[in-house]
């Protein structure tokens, strides 16, 4: 029987634990500093100590997230007896119960490990939260391009449901998605069948617009985008892939419809506005006097254009999807009960708060250095896009 | 508060000695004004000509000492009134700024505060400078905004910017300028925003304040006609250092630096001609502020250089001697026969003129404008267009003049078929297109009519790569049968348009001004145009620049025999390159013919106003002075009868006040000139010539 971490000690062992991360980070930014002049706005961000703290940090638990399986101490499913509500450092009882004698950061009223949760739950965030976001995206910049280049009647109605499901309360909203009642009703999977249809949508009209003067390339194209998009497709939406490869809990598919259509029309209402400002470019005026069609104007005139701003929000938006699981998990409305995301991890904590606050505290403090590097990201990429 | 009674009124206003300014980035320091010497006397006016980049703004911003977090003077004094700008604090600087040094930008709209009431704006400066009462600084507000010759000055103190037009908001900005009677005004191209004829007036005033007030001024612009009429004294200014100074009227006669020689050479003087006497464009390009070379700036573009002495070390201003505080910074100045004529370039020749390719009946062209919120409220008509008719020939130069708003760019729109008429023919290539949008066209009629854009920043994709741009637009026009042959398509058109084959690579923001504008030019041409609609496409680009892409879509016309329709409010330029000229004026064509019917007597008397408007920067060139009163009218609310009326310095000449009424009817005249006026044959013979070359 050994005593207990002092807090360096546990403070140490952890940094020990994050050895891959660290020489993962070191490897990025030597690279990245050597070569910074030469890769555009992402070299531009060096320049900017704001941005390399938020890139070290977001960077610091992307690799964690990657890196998982390598850090973890015990599984972080697994229950040890005699370790619930364990302080932070505590020794295993039974040695030979697993490899690594401690709980660095003590154990939850389950009695599982509380580091080894917070690092498993860093890849259910982080992928969970781009993945809605980029869906969001997919949405927002497929409705937003046309409703700000044509305008007239079809902007109208569309500005005003963004408008709709904007003032519609956010968690009212999730509570409503996530009911059993609401659920019977299919809505959730029809709306993901309706969601994830743009993706799909987006890279083909994207093709055609480019290459609709080379056939061959074209269709080469567009079918590699429908076999393999609606192949995922279908095994996301209604989980019937043949193969099996792609599938997703019925609990994830709400939560992540959910917040892409939450997420969908501030993205829309960004795009149409920089649309907007755009299209009284020169340079879209010589493609239409071309004769280009409307599509290849906002794909390949416009969009690359609005890559800037688009980028900066993208970055925002994540740390804002992963408060937003975060109160998700919170509220029980998370992933599965077992998932070991740092919302539901909160959640579990809070009743114990006051005796044990090391269960919750731990994913908290992720939770919030995520979403602070997040947003000393985007600020950084603003500044530097910005000048010159 | 520092008095100035210890300056004495012989010394120099404002005396500027071996100033140094620099730039400092994250890669490098980047020097932007070197070794800059001059003086402004009492009641002079200095003029700081130059192109975009020769550090010329960057003088102005120093003498206010507002260079922002990056710029930094490096070296020497700026003197005003005997006092060291330089070094002085920020609490002095402020009681200089706006009340003995002020400063007039070139946007209007940007320089005045858009929630305030315009007499609120004004009545700051004297209240904040001399502490005057509210009703005092109320009072002369008023009283200034008369002195700017602005009509009815209680309603205009009342009014917020945005209820002004252009003009009069530059006429507010320099009336805030002389609130507290500075000693010193600084303007930045006072009147590049504005239209021509906009711009008389305010050149006029400019002058009429100098003498009335006694202020002396520092008149930057990039225009040597503007300069001609504005200054006594003048410094021109090559990247980053002033050539030549000295007295306008010397510099213009007896120039005597190669830059300022061949800067007027590349203008568009009366007497060039495209054909017979083209212009000579300054070879290469502008050096970038940490590419400049040794010794001489202008060296690798001087038809003088002789290498080692022109760039072995730094050249030091030199003074000319009989001159009047002449100088120049050319080594070999004393050498240069000045008096040699320049070898003229060969003479072309002229693109014969074939069938006609593009005809326009009664063309109309009316936009609907709902004035609510809610696109309920009153319809609202603007005729952007009105019963245009007209031809154009294979092989010619139409030239388009006419200020903004005057429906220009709405007629590109519908030859394009961006827009359709509302009415009338269009006929191109023997077919009627009017009603045709550019989508139902097929590839061969919209790759025969193709457009020049007139903002070289804008005409270019900027995430795009040059080759791919082009190579795009050949892809939709079907050229070729495979990549390799589009590629070589490319190639031979940016050989056309005289770039390196190497830029295929680059990205639009690596390429300058003018050379982004042959990159516009070549694509436009990828289909094999046959009309191209260029529209103001130099008049973004700087003087010496302009010549070559001038000369360059000569040459490619002279090969192609392509029309070309050159939309343009540059008059000078207009002269040179058109072969037929058509003036609008609100929608109208008011007239139209020939170059030489049009730029001589009789005139429209729009016509006659605008040719007078136009600065010329030759001191052989006599004027008339004609100045319009108030502004274009705007399109949404034309007035009755003819469109020019309320600016018509003749229509007393008219008999019965018909112009108020009735439209006046198209008169054709000699050698099918045609001209859209109510007066008579006799008033209309009567009429002088505008611009007349004195004898020599």
């Amino acid at each position: 029987m050994t005593d207990p971490l002092s807090w360096g000690a546990i403070f140490l062992a952890m940094a020990v634990r994050f050895t891959p991360v660290w020489i993962a980070l070191v490897v990025t930014f030597a690279l990245s500093i050597t070569f910074k002049r030469r890769l555009a706005l992402y070299g531009k961000l060096f320049d900017s100590p704001v941005g390399m703290i938020g890139f070290a940090i977001v960077m610091f638990w992307v690799f964690t997230a990657f890196f998982a399986d390598m850090i973890i101490t015990h599984d972080p499913l697994g229950q040890l007896s005699g370790l619930k509500n364990a302080v932070p450092g505590s020794p295993l009882k039974n040695p030979e119960d697993a490899s690594y004698l401690y709980y660095l950061l003590g154990g939850d009223h389950l009695a599982r490990d509380v580091f080894s949760r917070m690092v498993m739950g860093a890849r259910r965030v982080l992928t969970i939260a781009p993945a809605a976001t980029l869906f969001a995206f997919m949405v927002g910049i497929s409705l937003g391009l046309p409703a700000g280049y044509f305008g007239g009647k079809f902007d109208t109605i569309l500005s005003f449901v963004a408008n709709l499901v904007l003032a519609f309360p956010v968690i009212l909203l999730f509570y409503l998605l996530v009911t059993p009642e609401i659920r019977d009703t299919g809505i959730p999977i029809y709306l993901a069948a309706v969601l994830f249809l743009f993706p799909i949508l987006f890279l083909c009209v994207l093709w055609n617009s480019r290459y609709f003067t080379n056939k061959p390339r074209r269709n080469l194209y567009v079918g590699i985008t429908l076999v393999i998009g609606l192949w995922a497709y279908s095994g996301l939406a209604f989980n019937l892939d043949p193969l099996g490869v792609w599938s997703m809990e019925p609990n994830l598919l709400n939560v992540l419809v959910s917040v892409v259509f939450v997420n969908a029309p501030t993205v829309f209402r960004i795009v149409r506005g920089i649309v907007l400002d755009l299209k009284a470019r020169d340079y879209v005026a010589a493609g239409q006097t071309r004769g280009e069609g409307p599509w290849y104007i906002m794909l390949w005139e416009i969009l690359p254009n609005a890559r800037g701003p688009l980028i900066v929000d993208f970055c925002l938006r994540i740390g804002y999807t992963t408060i937003l699981l975060g109160t998700l998990g919170f509220f029980g409305l998370g992933v599965s009960p077992e998932s070991p995301d740092w919302g539901s991890t909160i959640d579990d904590g809070r009743k114990l708060l006051s005796i044990f606050p090391h269960p919750a505290l731990a994913p908290a403090l992720a939770l919030m250095s995520l979403v602070l590097g997040l947003n000393l990201l985007a600020d950084g990429l603003r500044e530097e896009s910005m000048k010159d | 508060m520092n008095t100035t009674s210890d300056w004495d009124p012989s010394k120099p206003i404002l005396e500027i000695e071996n100033l140094s300014i620099s730039f400092f980035t994250r890669l490098r320091e980047i020097p932007a004004v070197m070794d800059f010497s001059c003086a402004v006397m009492q009641g002079e006016s200095m003029g700081l000509v130059g192109e975009s980049g020769c550090g010329k703004s960057t003088v102005a911003l120093a003498v206010m000492r507002d260079l922002g977090k990056n710029g930094r003077i490096v070296g020497g004094t700026i003197k005003f009134k005997g006092r060291d700008l330089t070094h002085m604090s920020e609490e002095d600087l402020r009681h200089i700024r706006g009340s003995e040094i002020a400063m007039i930008y070139q946007e209007p709209m940007a320089s005045l505060n858009p929630a305030m009431k315009i007499g609120a704006q004004l009545a700051e400066v004297p209240m904040i400078h001399q502490g005057m009462s509210k009703d005092e600084a109320w009072a002369l507000a008023r009283q200034i905004v008369a002195d700017v010759r602005l009509p009815d000055p209680d309603r205009i103190i009342n009014a917020y910017p945005h209820q002004l037009s252009g003009g009069q908001q530059q006429r507010i900005v320099i009336a805030m300028a002389l609130m507290s009677k500075p000693a010193l005004l600084i303007l930045d191209e006072p009147t590049t925003a504005l239209d021509v004829t906009v711009e008389a007036g305010i050149v006029d005033l400019v002058k009429a304040l100098g003498e009335k007030y006694g202020t002396s001024m520092l008149f930057i612009s990039h225009n040597l006609g503007l300069i001609l009429d504005t200054c006594d004294r003048l410094c021109v200014m090559y990247s980053g250092e002033a050539v030549e100074t000295g007295n306008v009227a010397e510099v213009f006669e007896d120039m005597r630096h190669p830059y300022t020689q061949a800067l007027f050479r590349s203008i568009p003087l009366p007497g060039a001609d495209k054909n017979s006497r083209p212009l000579v464009a300054i070879p290469g390009n502008f050096p970038l502020p940490h590419e400049r070379p040794n010794g001489c700036n202008f060296g690798p573009r001087c038809d003088y250089f002789e290498a080692g002495r022109c760039d072995a070390r730094d050249i030091a201003m030199s003074p000319v001697p009989q001159g009047d505080r002449h100088g120049s910074r050319c080594v070999k100045w004393s050498e240069i026969d000045w008096n040699a004529p320049f070898k003229a370039k060969a003479a072309k020749p002229k693109t014969p003129i074939g069938k006609v390719v593009l005809k326009m009946e009664d063309l109309r062209k009316y936009y609907a404008v709902s004035s609510g919120a809610f696109g309920g409220g009153a319809k609202k008509v603007v005729k952007a267009n009105e019963t245009l008719s007209f031809e154009a020939h294979e092989g010619e130069t139409l030239a388009i003049v006419g200020e903004s708003g005057c429906g220009k760019s709405t007629f590109a729109k519908v030859l394009m078929g961006l827009e359709t008429a509302t009415s009338g023919s269009i006929m191109l290539f023997d077919e009627n297109v009017q009603s045709t949008p550019i989508q139902k066209r097929n590839t061969d009629m919209v790759s025969s009519v193709q457009m020049v854009f007139q903002n070289p920043f804008d005409t270019l994709n900027p995430s795009m790569n040059v080759g791919r741009q082009i190579i795009r637009a050949l892809e939709i026009f079907n050229y070729g049968k495979s990549d390799a042959d589009r590629e070589a398509r490319m190639l031979d058109l940016l050989d056309l348009v005289k770039l390196p084959r190497a830029f295929a690579d680059r990205m639009p923001r690596q390429l300058s001004g003018g050379q982004k504008q042959r990159v516009g030019i070549a694509r436009a041409f990828a289909g094999g145009a046959k009309v191209v609609v260029a529209d103001e496409p130099v008049s973004a680009l700087d003087v010496s620049v302009q010549a070559a892409v001038t000369d360059l879509l000569m040459d490619i016309q002279r090969e192609n025999k392509t029309t070309l329709l050159f939309i343009s409010h540059d008059l000078s330029i207009v002269r040179y390159l058109s072969d037929r000229v058509m003036v609008m004026y609100l929608g109208h064509v008011v007239e139209m013919g020939t170059t030489d019917q049009v730029f001589s007597p009789p005139y429209h008397p729009y016509t006659e106003a605008l040719l007078s408007a136009v600065p010329i920067a030759d001191t052989k060139v006599v004027r008339k002075r004609i100045v319009l009163d108030g502004d274009i009218p705007s399109a949404m609310n034309p007035p009755p009868g003819c469109p020019f009326q309320t600016r018509c310095r003749w229509k007393t000449q008219v008999p019965g006040g018909i112009c108020d009424t009735e439209m006046p009817p198209v008169r054709v005249l000699k050698g099918n000139h045609q001209i859209k006026c109510h007066l008579s044959d006799e008033v209309l013979a009567t009429m002088e010539p505008v611009i007349k070359i004195a004898a020599e």
